[in-house]
């Protein structure tokens, strides 16, 4: 078998799992809110229930959230000439041309940095004003603004999540065993981490 | 963009100036709907409680004001829920069926739909919703239970002066106009209010806005935000599988 290198600890693939259901949990309850989708509804056993389901996977989204800021965010900060580079050539997700041709990344690449950085950000924006829709309940403005911030913030994940989730999968084979095992092999691993590989060498 | 059929469509006729501010609507409202009575205090003014509540569907609001004639002038004007026909927040509200419309264009609740989030009062633009301490909606519903078998309104009925008066909209708005009122309020903004306003003087001098609606920011996440949340999400998944057909996957990567 060829020599493995781990990419994720345990703690950090059970984590994303959590952030993940939690996540998708938050995006179909929150459709159903938004379009009053019965059917959905009753799925959860009502709308009274759903809204339970919502607000405690809020808890756990937003939880899992602040525990990703020790696993992604420094690296995420790290943001260099390299990363520019990577940015003008899209990723080498827009040619056709294979082998394609990008400049060295580390353990996250460009887009995924940006990607966990607008998460974030996108992240404490819908947790907060979630929080305040629920526990403040009075105050008209607070209430209309804290509705907006929310809807703003849902409209980031909605269209990120699902990108996400195709770079992570489909769009890069040999990837998703990271989500589950936490391990990539060595010679997949120089390829697309180099600068991570290098830098584990000298440690 | 009227959604109620104007025939059925009933409405209160408020005329601030025959208002002796009895309060008898007031009393009459918790009667018809059990709501509980509570201490009040003394403010220093006959306006009690100050606004609406969880309890107090209607309130008389008492302001003073100099005028020409009297060194007071005091306008005694009802306050209650206006059945807006582009109602904010029907809106704004995430339970199906929790506030809905009756034939006569009440707006009514469900409480065992409303699920207490209590964010309609950030789509209504007159700020009526109040919430129990279950968090559950509670406002004027113009008697829909009444109405709908022929009676008037508890408030109207107990009204002994006329000022406030309910009927056929579209008739209320004409007798008012042969009063000598060019201008009714409530007539077409948000589609066409249920409690119109027979107002003699600017509407803000009544405590009215000139041109009520709904907030902003409510507006702009109904037209523009919630159709995103399906163009958005939809675009991402076809954008990511013609990408995968077009472009197709990483194979191999290589480093510069
Ligand atoms: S006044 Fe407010 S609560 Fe009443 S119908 Fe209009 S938006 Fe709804
Ligand atoms: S508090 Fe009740 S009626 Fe008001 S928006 Fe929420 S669910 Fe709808
Ligand atoms: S119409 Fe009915 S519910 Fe509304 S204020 Fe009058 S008595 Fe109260």
């Amino acid at each position: 078998m060829a020599e493995m290198v781990r990419k994720a600890k345990t703690g950090e693939i059970v984590n994303h799992w959590v952030l993940a259901v939690s996540c998708i949990l938050l995006i179909i309850t929150g459709y159903a809110f938004l379009f009053q989708l019965k059917q959905i509804g009753a799925l959860f056993g009502g709308f009274n229930a759903m809204k339970a389901v919502h607000n405690w996977a809020g808890v756990v989204f937003s939880l899992s959230l602040l525990a990703t800021t020790y696993s992604y965010l420094s690296e995420s900060l790290h943001l260099g000439p390299d990363d520019r580079e990577w940015l003008r050539k899209g990723g080498g997700y827009l040619t056709r041309d294979k082998p394609v041709k990008i400049p060295p990344m580390g353990k996250l690449n460009t887009g995924q940095k940006l990607y966990y950085l607008a998460v974030l950000l996108g992240g404490i924006a819908i947790a907060v004003s979630g929080f305040v829709i629920w526990f403040w309940p009075d105050g008209r403005v607070i209430r209309i603004v804290s509705h907006l911030a929310h809807n703003l913030a849902f409209s980031l994940f909605i269209v990120a999540v699902p990108v996400h989730a195709y770079l992570g999968s489909l769009a890069n084979p040999g990837t998703f065993r990271i989500m589950v095992y936490g391990t990539v092999p060595l010679e997949f691993a120089r390829k697309k981490y180099p600068k991570w590989i290098e830098e584990m060498k000298r440690k | 963009m009227s959604t109620t059929p104007a025939a059925n469509r009933k409405a209160i006729l408020v005329t601030p100036e025959v208002c002796i501010g009895c309060r008898g609507c007031q009393t009459a409202c918790k009667s018809w709907n059990q709501l509980p009575g509570i201490p009040t205090k003394n403010r220093g003014s006959a306006q009690n409680p100050p606004d609406l509540e969880s309890n107090t569907y209607n309130i008389i609001r008492y302001s003073e004001l100099p005028s020409e004639n009297n060194p007071v002038r005091w306008l005694f004007i009802s306050r209650r829920c206006m059945h807006c026909d582009d109602a904010g927040c029907m809106k704004i509200c995430p339970a199906p069926g929790a506030l809905y419309k009756t034939r006569e264009g009440a707006v009514a609740f469900d409480r065992d739909k409303c699920i207490g989030c209590r964010l309609c009062v950030a789509g209504c633009p007159f700020d009526v919703p109040r919430y129990d301490k279950n968090n559950k909606v509670m406002k004027c519903h113009l008697c829909y239970d009444r109405i709908a078998e022929g009676l008037e309104p508890a408030c109207s009925k107990a009204c002994p002066t006329g000022a406030l008066r309910f009927g056929d909209r579209d008739k209320l708005i004409e007798s008012a106009r042969k009063a000598g009122h060019e201008k009714i309020y409530g007539e077409a903004d948000l589609g066409g209010l249920g409690s119109i306003f027979a107002f003699k003087d600017a509407p803000k001098i009544y405590g009215y806005a000139e041109k009520p609606g709904i907030p902003e920011s409510v507006v702009f996440w109904h037209t523009v935000l919630k159709p995103f949340a399906v163009v958005g999400l939809g675009g991402a998944v076809a954008a990511a599988l013609l990408h995968y057909v077009i472009v197709g996957p990483h194979r191999e990567e290589e480093v510069q």
